[in-house]
């Protein structure tokens, strides 16, 4: 509440402000309006010699009909509506806007069929048809009733639309990285998409709830007695258009007013620039953003003595981040032993995007504890192929075991199908997925980026996760941005965040794609630091790279790609020092030519 | 026993038809002519312990508006009328405001129970509802002061620009004689329809209508309030009735409006209603009921 004060103490002085001014003038003039407009028949009308002596009553005229409680409750009336319909439409808006989002055809032309209908007849005619013809079928609404309706049911169509665009202006990467974490469809969009697309949204919505105050005017014709029939009915016995529609206006004016504030209000809130306190506990921040956890101040990182020989008999990919951390943290170099057990197996994999054929019969197998490096020229199907380890992306023909299970398929007469809860089944293989563009969520800190998935994925308390995600950041070398939003933050240290979020879900098989491609070669260094500490403690990892260096220094195996086959895999030695295939070393000249010229 | 109640309609319907003409409505329905409101259950059963919704405008003076001094009370004499009827039969009675052209369609709809706002009797509405009228109605055509179109006529109206409430009998009329006018080789009429009397006032003060037709009752009284402004330019005793639309159907609530306006049209009460507003007292008929 202390922090809501601060925040918009000035938006509710103002308020208070208008309110104070209001209630003395309703308190000092007369109340029935007798005073400010004199009783008058239709003789008013005629402005003679007294228009001289009336020009200086005017403001006090007007000032008399906007605190006119006759007036002001058709005010109170029409705000009733608009927040009632408002609401209404808003929430029908956005399930007509999911709906228009849907997969399956005939769901998206229902919701179109309805935004067509509804947004292209007049809403006059709409509520005429509301109260004076749904009676013939045995529907008869009150009048306030049949307005909220009616306005909430046109309110729906264009919201549908606003909040679509605003979907849609949410980059697609954001849900691709939530779906990555095992988050599900509602879940994303409730908590990454939604929130982002706010700031497309907001003008937009505060527009049509401006519109809607004063087009509750319409509703005359359906005996809603609002505020501009009221002042039709006092200008049809005093004839006095000017001064009591003035007055009407100011009072539109003044509810329109409010809107604004409250339109600002809110954007202050979405806007990523600029800087916010700790998350608030209030109601919105619980639904939007998080729960309120006092930032804890950056610590030092004091390396914790761990002994290598402990190390060894820890089994890779199991047990809590911790492991992780103390890797990342140690300073010594050390590998762990790789297993011969595989871990990751593809056979026979096929993926074609409609006619293009991206993979072409790939067999790979990679061990536990192994790291495997994946290179080849772009459009060789190396991201591809990782999409489908962890079902990002459905198989065409062929198979993909993580662990000896299938991710996301169920076997169902001798072949495979996608089973119906992906994101579940993702969210239970634990592989954890870096990309090439970060993919950090543009609206969370840091801190609340690494804590995301382990709390709405997979239920762990936010006090334990917040622990944890200090103890990752410190890791990382990041233990002083953890309030920061990702545009705060350089490509390096953006990408050591994902990676910190990529651990924290306890992920038993990391999956880089081209890590470092989009960083300044001052950053790469930071970012292959932390993964290659993630290599020596054990981690079973498939890195997507060019980086030639990294691959000769910390892979187990490297495996060439072009044109959607593997062309040749072998021991970084063997592949990377010795190629056989002419193709790799086409490929390697080229890439270690962009070195020496970089 | 079916044949006997066929014959005994249709000479009601017969008797009907013949007051209509020789408004003989007074001895056939003797016995409805008192006020008698503990009564209700009795003689109007469906209507005993209900609200009826009266759908009224509150902005066409001097038959329905709100009052100067209290505007959150709405008079006039069809709402004075109204509430005498009401109190006459001994049932509550609840005002629904709404623009002019809506209350007409939410009484066919059921969404109120009857319309009583200067509304004219015509055979197409007499389809949808019933009537009892209770005044006989004049049109009347507003002018500037002076007449400087020089219009006495409806006829004097081809080529000029003429201004009428919407979905009312006026702007029928004005639509006739601009046809008249075309067949006559003549220009037709430029017809601006107005949503409210006030709203149409302005039309002709701002010299963007020639002449405003109304009800002439309503002209002659804003051309006496206003002798400097307007003057009445047309007036045309019709035949047309005003009257109270009630919903087809609804039998009791026919019966006790016919009967609550022939008492208050016995007692003197209505005749004093008119007065308070200055109203011709002329322009009162006995009650009649018209369903077609």
């Amino acid at each position: 509440m202390k922090s809501f004060l601060k925040r918009y103490g000035w938006v509710c002085a103002t308020v208070l402000v208008v309110a104070a001014i209001a209630v003395w003038f309703f308190i000092s003039e007369n109340q029935s309006g007798g005073e400010g407009a004199p009783g008058n028949t239709l003789s008013n009308l005629a402005s003679g010699p007294a228009a001289a002596q009336e020009k200086i009553s005017w403001g006090r005229e007007i000032l008399s009909y906007v605190t006119l409680p006759f007036l002001l409750e058709g005010a109170f009336l029409a705000i009733k509506i608009s927040a009632l319909a408002m609401l209404g439409g808003l929430v029908m808006g956005l399930g007509l806007a999911l709906l228009r989002l849907s997969r399956f055809s005939v769901v998206r032309a229902l919701a179109w069929t309805y935004i067509w209908l509804v947004r292209g007849t007049p809403q006059l005619l709409q509520l005429v048809f509301l109260y004076d013809a749904l009676p013939e079928i045995g529907i008869k609404l009150d009048t306030f009733t049949t307005a909220v309706l009616g306005f909430a049911l046109n309110e729906a169509a264009f919201s549908a639309e606003i909040i679509r665009g605003g979907i849609l202006s949410v980059n697609r990467n954001q849900s691709l990285a939530a779906a990555a974490f095992g988050m599900g469809p509602l879940l994303t969009m409730r908590r990454i998409v939604l929130p982002q697309a706010m700031r497309a949204i907001l003008p937009a919505i505060a527009n049509d709830t401006v519109s809607m105050i004063k087009l509750t005017s319409i509703g005359s014709v359906i005996f809603v007695n609002e505020l501009t029939f009221r002042s039709q009915q006092i200008v049809g016995q005093n004839f006095k258009f000017f001064t009591v529609f003035i007055a009407a206006g100011i009072i539109y004016l003044i509810m329109t007013s409010a809107i604004s504030l409250i339109q600002a209000a809110l954007e202050r809130r979405f806007n990523l620039e600029i800087e916010r306190p700790a998350p608030g506990s209030g109601f919105f921040d619980r639904f939007v953003g998080f729960r309120s956890m006092p930032p804890s101040s950056g610590e030092a990182t004091v390396p914790p003595a761990v002994d290598p020989a402990g190390r060894a008999t820890k089994k890779t990919g199991s047990g809590s981040p911790s492991i992780w951390v103390d890797a990342l943290m140690a300073h010594e170099h050390w590998r762990a032993p790789v297993e011969q057990k595989p871990f990751v197996t593809c056979r026979d994999v096929w993926k074609s995007y409609g006619t293009r054929e991206v993979l072409r019969g790939i067999n790979l197998t990679v061990n536990r504890g192994e790291v495997v490096t994946v290179m080849g020229p772009s459009g060789s199907g190396k991201s591809t192929l990782l999409r489908l380890i962890n079902h990002l992306e459905g198989l065409d023909r062929g198979e993909i075991l993580v662990e000896d299970k299938h991710v996301g398929y169920e076997l169902a007469n001798g072949r495979l199908k996608p089973s119906r809860n992906l994101a579940k089944a993702r969210a239970a293989a634990r592989i954890g997925m870096v990309f090439q563009h970060f993919n950090l969520f543009e609206h969370f800190t840091a801190l609340e980026n690494i804590i995301e998935a382990p709390v709405r994925v997979y239920g762990e308390k936010p006090e334990n996760a917040t622990v944890l995600a200090h103890k990752l950041l410190s890791g990382v070398g990041l233990a002083r941005h953890a309030a920061h939003l990702p545009h705060r933050l350089s490509g390096g240290q953006q990408q050591r965040v994902a990676i910190a979020r990529a651990l924290a879900i306890s992920p038993r098989l990391m999956l880089f794609d081209e890590p470092t491609s989009a960083l300044d070669p001052e950053l790469v260094s930071e970012v292959l630091g932390v993964i290659r500490r993630l290599a020596e403690a054990g981690m079973t990892m498939i890195v997507v790279t060019h980086e030639v260096r990294f691959a000769r220094e910390v892979a187990d195996r490297v495996v060439f790609m072009d044109d959607g086959r593997i062309v040749e895999e072998g021991t970084p030695d063997q592949v990377l020092v010795n190629p056989t295939q002419e193709r790799t070393q086409r490929f390697l000249r080229l890439v270690e030519h962009e070195i020496e010229v970089a | 026993m079916m044949h006997l109640n066929r014959v005994a309609t249709a000479t009601f319907a017969l008797g009907l038809a013949a007051a209509i003409t020789a408004g003989k409505m007074d001895s056939a329905s003797a016995q409805g002519a008192k006020c008698e409101p503990d009564q209700i259950a009795t003689k109007y059963p469906s209507l005993a312990g209900k609200t009826i919704k009266v759908a009224t405008d509150a902005e066409s003076p001097p038959y329905s508006f709100r009052d100067p001094k209290d505007f959150n009370r709405v008079i006039g004499i069809d709402v004075d009328m109204a509430r005498a009827a009401f109190k006459c039969i001994g049932a509550k009675m609840e005002l629904s405001l709404g623009a002019w052209s809506g209350l007409l369609p939410s009484v066919i709809a059921g969404q109120n129970d009857l319309m009583w706002d200067d509304l004219y009797y015509t055979a197409k509405r007499a389809e949808q509802v019933d009537y009892v009228a209770y005044m006989v109605a004049g049109t009347g055509g507003l002018v500037r002061k002076g007449n400087p179109k020089n219009i006495h006529d409806f006829a004097d109206l081809c080529g000029l620009t003429g201004t009428a409430g919407l979905g009312t009998v006026e702007e029928a009329a004005l639509r006739d004689q601009s046809k008249k006018c075309v067949d006559g080789g003549k220009k037709e009429i430029n017809i601006l329809t107005y949503p409210d009397i006030s709203s149409g006032v302005r039309l002709l003060q701002n010299d963007r209508a020639d002449v405003m037709v109304t009800d002439l009752a309503l002209v002659d009284q804003l051309a006496s309030d206003n002798p400097t402004l307007f003057e009445r330019g047309i007036k045309v005793l019709s035949d047309f009735k005003i009257g109270v639309a009630v919903r087809k159907g609804n039998k009791d609530l026919l019966s006790a409006i016919y009967d609550s306006l022939t008492a208050l049209h016995g007692n003197g009460e209505q005749k004093q209603i008119f007065g308070n507003y200055k109203v011709d007292a002329g322009l009162i008929v006995t009650p009649t009921v018209l369903t077609k």
